[in-house]
């Protein structure tokens, strides 16, 4: 009795130790990490769990947008990285692909399943999946709900216009509701209130044209998936003359939009000098914190006059342009193994990142959790944006900041000055591509 | 000197020779070789000889030329208007003495404060639709709105208004050192002159001025070839736009070898780029400095 009794302790004690044994297979390693600073409160947040939970122990660090590419790449030259999980912008994965571990056996049939179509498209690199997204965002609309609420406001509208006034769904509901709310708020003979903005300054100046661009029916943006010029086809006409025209022949924009990138943007639409602005989908939830770095709870009321909406629909359907970021693993690392247990916590424990300031997950089912929820308002937009039929990624190809910084923002700045005509500088687009070795 | 005198005096030299062999030759080297090379950031073990092909390609692009000329048209620009403000406030401390004190160290505070953050600064000041510069201008009745000058969006004028900072970051480095110039100027030979019926204009003319010289000549050196190297205040502000209204050589260099990875093109506009600063240096040390070394050894 005593003796079987002994034996069915032993079991337990054993069959308990068992989940264990499978997570400390191996010594515990010190991983480092690169991380931009955005992303850095998720990955601390899962950082922590993750040390807890495997008894090896998570290195971050910490770096501004600009170094990630910097630092990584330059240990990528000297053939060597001391990173063993590097996260990334979308646009660095063609200039990390050939350096970056494949992570094919993560992708199973239920993560491609959870995963937005436009990221899942992203983290492939020649038939390999060489990075898992970790947070992904869009730019969707943003509006004062404060304005949009308002009785006066909505019986004004119902007269002028035929229909209710309510977020915006498609280009002109979007140009109706700027053109109303853009007036003399206070009758001293000048515009103070406008009813959106245009981004002519980088950041901002090289991307957010191209949304109206896919929602107008382009397959992609600038250069189609095999790497050919679609930098003047109808859709990119009709995109960008749609952009310019809030700006130059309607006026609904704050003047000298060179000046205005999304950081300006931002700011002018929370300080209440626009109704309406295209900006990115985390802003909702991190007005409601000091700041990334420091992460202190602020409460609600910074965003109690803001309304979220899904970004507007062209004739081919809603599309953006997602700004996702990937967890990549160096060929280099000398962790391997550990630093792929890593990435794929870092996939399960991915609703973390919904809490954080940042607010920004890459999984459907993580931001479902939270969408509908107080303080979560945005959530719903921004993965209706993300799923949308024509949220598609920017081209991947190697010189893609080249093009950007050398074609795209140029011509974009040349549209906005009103002094040249979208198909012209769509035509000059082209030229300077062709320059490059583009067909 | 012995020959024991001059191994101890090599010795001595040797840790300074072997840092300027280790973090300024080898550089260099590196620098002008790999602009002898088609190679990537990212590959740079894959590397194909061109010859000069990427000189060639500087020189013929219009890009490179364009930034080139807006970099001398930076470069002047805050030289002149640092000069010619630091100077003015250099001759006012000096007449002012002792009673300048609080007023050298206030002008001093600039000085203090990081490039990126003077641009930054600046950057938010000048934005036209909520910076306070033109909130100012338009409260004083300068502007009919504030939206009417567009500092950094307007590609006539941001070139200009992206020197602001920098002219209000050294302006009191230059007033410094010439300051201390001015200070080192023996007086009898003012009190001479005066007692000898030269009035302030004469005094400083053939006083001042010449034996301020060789300061002169450092700060012109100095100071030009900093702004020449101008980088992230220029950066913050503009990013080198709009349309490269603003951009000079030290972003055209970061974003071929940074953010496009033409390790050999960048290299071969920045061995360029030094071989220009280091003419002009040249022209400005001879020029300003050795007239005078020359009529002393006369």
């Amino acid at each position: 009795m005593k003796r079987s009794m002994f034996l069915a302790v032993l079991l337990v004690v054993l069959l308990g130790l068992l989940p264990l044994q499978g997570v400390i297979a191996q010594d515990p390693v010190t991983l480092t990490v690169l991380v931009e600073i955005g992303g850095l409160s998720l990955q601390k947040a899962a950082a922590q769990l993750f040390e807890e939970q495997t008894g090896h122990t998570v290195e971050i660090v910490e770096v501004p947008y600009a170094s990630v590419l910097e630092s990584l790449s330059a240990e990528m030259a000297v053939g060597g990285s001391s990173y063993d999980v590097a996260t990334i912008d979308v646009i660095w994965i063609p200039a990390f692909a050939d350096f970056a571990e494949s992570l094919d056996d993560l992708f199973t049939d239920e993560v491609k399943a959870d995963l937005v179509p436009a990221l899942l498209a992203d983290s492939l690199w020649n038939g390999r999946h060489i990075g898992m997204p970790t947070w992904a965002n869009a730019e969707v609309i943003y509006y004062r709900k404060d304005l949009w609420e308002d009785p006066d406001e909505q019986a004004a509208f119902q007269a002028e216009y035929g229909y209710e006034l309510a977020p915006p769904t498609n280009w002109q509901e979007f140009t109706d509701m700027a053109t109303f709310f853009t007036r003399d708020t206070d009758g001293d003979g000048s515009i103070d209130l406008y009813g959106t903005d245009v981004k002519g300054a980088p950041p901002g100046a090289d991307v957010e044209w191209m949304v109206h661009v896919l929602q107008a029916g382009s397959p992609g943006v600038v250069l189609d998936a095999d790497g050919h010029i679609i930098v003047d086809n109808d859709a990119h006409l009709a995109g960008l003359e749609y952009y310019v025209s809030h700006h130059c022949e309607l006026g609904l924009t704050p003047p000298n939009p060179l000046e205005i990138g999304w950081g300006e943007g931002e700011n002018l639409f929370f300080q209440g000098a626009t109704a309406m602005t295209r900006f990115w989908g985390h802003a909702y939830r991190l007005q409601q914190f000091d700041g990334l770095a420091s992460g202190n709870y602020l409460g609600p009321e910074a965003v109690s006059h803001v309304g979220v909406a899904p970004m507007i629909a062209g004739e081919a359907g809603i599309g953006s342009i997602p700004g996702p970021w990937f967890n990549i693993i160096p060929q280099t690392s000398e962790n391997k193994e550990v630093a792929k247990e890593f990435v794929q916590f870092l996939y399960e424990q991915n609703a973390l990142g919904v809490e954080t300031p940042l607010g920004l997950s890459a999984r459907n089912s993580a931001f479902e959790q939270f969408a509908g929820q107080e303080n979560y308002e945005n959530i719903t937009a921004l993965v209706t944006t993300l799923n949308g039929s024509q949220t598609i990624g920017r081209p991947l190809v190697a010189n893609w900041q080249q093009v950007s910084d050398e074609v795209v923002v140029p011509m974009v700045q040349d549209a906005l000055s009103c002094e040249v005509s979208p198909a012209d500088a769509l035509a000059w687009a082209r030229e300077e591509l062709e320059a490059m070795g583009f067909e | 000197m012995s020959r024991a005198e001059r191994n101890f005096t090599l010795l001595l030299m040797a840790p300074a020779a072997l840092f300027l062999l280790v973090f300024v030759a080898y550089p260099l080297l590196t620098l002008l070789r790999d602009s002898l090379y088609d190679v990537a950031l990212m590959t740079p073990h894959q590397r194909v000889f061109i010859g000069l092909e990427n000189f060639q390609r500087a020189l013929t692009s219009s890009r490179v030329i364009d930034t080139a000329e807006r970099t001398l048209r930076y470069t002047l620009i805050a030289l002149t208007v640092e000069f010619t403000l630091g100077f003015l406030m250099a001759l006012l401390f000096n007449h002012l003495g002792r009673r300048s004190e609080l007023m050298r160290t206030l002008f001093l505070f600039p000085l203090m404060i990081p490039p990126i953050v003077a641009g930054l600064l600046w950057r938010f000041l000048l934005i036209d639709n909520f910076g306070i510069v033109n909130h100012i201008l338009h409260f004083l009745g300068l502007l009919s709105a504030p939206s009417d000058i567009a500092w950094l969006g307007d590609r006539d004028i941001a070139l200009y208004s992206v020197t602001l900072p920098d002219i209000w970051l050294t302006t009191s480095f230059v007033t410094l050192v010439l300051y201390t110039g001015l200070q080192n100027i023996p007086r009898e030979l003012n009190e001479a002159a005066r007692i000898d019926g030269a009035s302030a204009l004469q005094l400083f003319r053939h006083i001042t001025l010449p034996l301020l010289r060789p300061v002169i000549a450092v700060v012109v050196i100095i100071r030009g070839i900093d702004a020449a190297r101008a980088f992230d205040i220029i950066w913050v502000q503009t990013e080198g736009g709009p349309r490269f209204a603003s951009e000079v050589l030290s972003m055209h260099i970061y974003r071929n070898m940074i953010r496009y990875g033409d390790v050999g093109f960048a290299s071969a506009i920045a061995t360029l780029f030094l071989l220009a600063l280091l003419v002009l240096s040249l022209l400005a040390f001879f020029s300003i400095w050795r007239p005078v070394q020359g009529r002393r050894d006369s």
